[in-house]
């Protein structure tokens, strides 16, 4: 006997948790584009996206947000911080690839210093993820070691019922738990069985990969130069990723008083690395494809034992040019064989 | 979301206030500060956490903040003196701050010196223009236990006479009698009453040819200084394992997150700033 939680309770379900005041976010679509943002109730959700096109970091690490405000006076200097409140939150209907993400920038939050603006909100905040029952020509999960159920970075998961009608709920994590807690009284008991999840198919050798990314005789291959030229440094693989984290500091105001900012950055950027004195240590196009590759597929996992990929094919489905993870691993895996 | 405002303990991008304690004019468009905390709880972290070759985000609200080096030493920690070419837009206002007025600081982040290490060796210093000042917290640190360690050398090199930095300071070291002093300057950057060396400091490295054995190398300089003193110091015989450099790096954060200042796996910042050049060989080189 497992637990289900049917469709057609989801709205006693959202209002039951926003009674108790937990802020609840989902899936939606707006003007085009769709992401998470917080709901009101279910009916605003977009149920039927295989995946929204930004991603679920936005809710941990918004595009800007407010870090500090100051105000200077004569002889001193006023700081006060702009903190995330502590409200618990649900996010009903992450992705796997997604939700694997946001484990994977723990890590780097909290490598020796601890990013309170990252943990506020990751710890207030409960995953419910949804298994893929369907997936498109860019999903890449499987060749990630990832797949269409992973559990990683969630702390529920819902399988779709093959008949439509609901979810097999798992508990993954004490905090998931008690998110399941206060709507008990909508799980019910039954053997219903879970529709099969995508089919993924791997698309390259992940290994095969990173043995030739870690040959240091590889770092200046001409590979690099042939594979990205076409890159016009846009920076939306970066901004669509989930894992993808690097960020500007900057002051909005005067020297009198403002608002320092963090903002989403990019490798991609030709002013992401640029010296003072004009020396630019990754001037070329190339040079910031191969540094964002290199990030997620050798230094992030020297570091943190994990590749910060989780396959979810956005950089390829978005690219305006037609490049990505896919194609240049796929490449390379071709290289290494 | 409905964000609100909670004071918190550790925030790592809450920067601490200073005061300008005063400040030195070092050549054209170099300045050194000497800063103290506001705060005695700052002041006492940081006297808790610095080592010489750890370095700092100094900054003013509204124009954003700096990366250098602490280059007051290791020995000397109830202040910090940084030392800046006003070339951006935070050093600009830096350099215009005035004596009295408070910035912000960030830090001290990074690795050290093991000056533990040198002690009982000989030590070779090698700096060229402004990387000075972070050589100098080394020197400093190092002057103020003079009895550890052996002979000290140290090889200064700039521009131009106007572009040497620590002015007063490369006369106290000329005179003190336990240090051997080499400055030169530049070709044509001599001045008509310059009595020391002219040359690129390579060149002078080479033709004082301090003896490798028993001896650590510190060398700071900018990058072309670097390459071509390497060559010098190899050629001497020095290995890269004794030879100790500094790399700098465009931040935001300091602490590892921002993404931006890492040469092949290496994060400048969590990492660095503090390197061998046996460690900086085995960096990709055309990602430096």
């Amino acid at each position: 006997m497992t637990k289900i939680l049917y469709s057609d309770d989801l709205t006693t379900c959202f209002s039951t948790w926003r009674k108790e005041g937990i802020m609840t976010f989902g899936p939606v679509q707006e003007a085009g584009n769709s992401g998470f943002r917080e709901v009101q109730d279910e009916k605003e959700l977009d149920m039927n996206l295989i995946l929204t096109s930004r991603t679920l970091k936005e809710l941990f690490f918004p595009r800007t947000e407010p870090m500090l405000s100051y105000s200077i006076g004569k002889q001193q200097i006023e700081t006060s911080e702009f903190l995330p409140s502590e409200k618990p939150c649900i996010i009903f209907g992450a992705r796997p690839c997604d939700a694997a993400g946001m484990a994977m920038d723990d890590e780097l939050f909290n490598w020796d210093y601890r990013d309170e603006y990252w943990f506020r909100r990751r710890s207030r905040s409960v995953i419910m993820t949804i298994a893929c029952s369907t997936s498109d020509d860019f999903c890449m999960c499987t060749s990630l070691g990832l797949g269409p159920d992973s559990a990683k970075g969630s702390d529920v998961l819902l399988r779709p019922l093959a008949s439509g009608k609901g979810w097999l709920v798992e508990e993954l994590t004490e905090k998931g738990d008690k998110a399941l807690q206060s709507i008990a009284s909508l799980l019910k008991e039954g053997t219903e069985e879970a529709a099969p999840t995508a089919e993924v198919p791997v698309l390259f050798d992940l290994e095969a990969c990173t043995t030739w990314l870690a040959d240091p005789e590889n770092f200046e291959s001409h590979f690099w130069k042939e594979i990205s030229e076409r890159c016009i440094g846009c920076g939306t693989c970066t901004y669509l990723c989930p894992t993808c984290h690097c960020f500007d500091i900057q002051d909005e105001g005067d020297t009198y008083e403002g608002i320092r900012r963090k903002n989403w950055d990019s490798c991609s950027f030709q002013l992401f690395t640029m010296h003072t004195s004009g020396h630019n240590p990754r001037n070329t196009q190339s040079a910031r494809w191969r540094q964002r590759i290199m990030h997620k597929f050798n230094y992030f996992s020297l570091k943190f034992s994990v590749n910060s990929c989780t396959g979810c094919g956005r950089c390829t489905r978005e690219c305006p040019v037609d490049m990505g993870v896919r194609e240049t691993l796929q490449a390379i895996s071709t290289l290494q064989k | 979301m409905t964000d609100t405002i909670i004071p918190a303990q550790n925030n790592i991008y809450r920067p601490a206030v200073m005061k300008i304690a005063a400040t030195r004019n070092e050549a054209p468009g170099v300045q050194t500060l000497r800063l103290e905390f506001q705060d005695p709880a700052d002041q006492e972290k940081f006297a808790a956490v610095y080592r010489t070759g750890m370095f700092g985000l100094y900054g003013i609200y509204g124009e954003g903040e700096s990366t250098f080096c602490v280059a007051s030493p290791e020995t000397r920690k109830d202040y910090i003196e940084c030392t800046f070419r006003q070339s951006g837009r935070v050093t600009t206002a830096l350099a215009s701050a005035e004596e009295g007025d408070l910035i912000t600081f960030r830090g001290p982040y990074g690795n050290r010196f093991p000056i533990e290490e040198f002690y009982g060796k000989n030590l070779l210093f090698i700096a060229g223009g402004i990387a000075l000042p972070p050589t100098r917290s080394v020197i400093w640190s190092c002057l103020d236990q003079r009895d550890k360690f052996g002979k000290i050398t140290i090889v200064y090199g700039a521009r131009t006479v106007a572009d040497l930095v620590y002015k007063q300071e490369l006369d106290e070291w000329a005179e003190r009698g336990d240090v051997e002093l080499v400055l030169t300057v530049d070709p044509g950057g001599e001045s008509p009453d310059w009595k020391h060396r002219v040359g690129f400091v390579p060149t002078v490295l080479e033709e004082a040819a301090p003896a490798p054995g028993n001896c650590i190398a510190v060398l700071c300089g900018p990058p072309i200084m670097i390459k071509f003193t390497l060559a010098s110091l190899k050629k001497l015989g020095f290995e890269e394992a004794n030879v100790y450099t500094t790399l700098e790096n465009r931040m935001k954060c300091g602490v590892g997150k921002c993404g931006r200042c890492n040469v092949g796996s290496v994060y400048v910042c969590k990492e660095g700033p503090v390197f061998t050049a046996e460690e900086v060989s085995a960096m990709p080189a055309a990602d430096l």
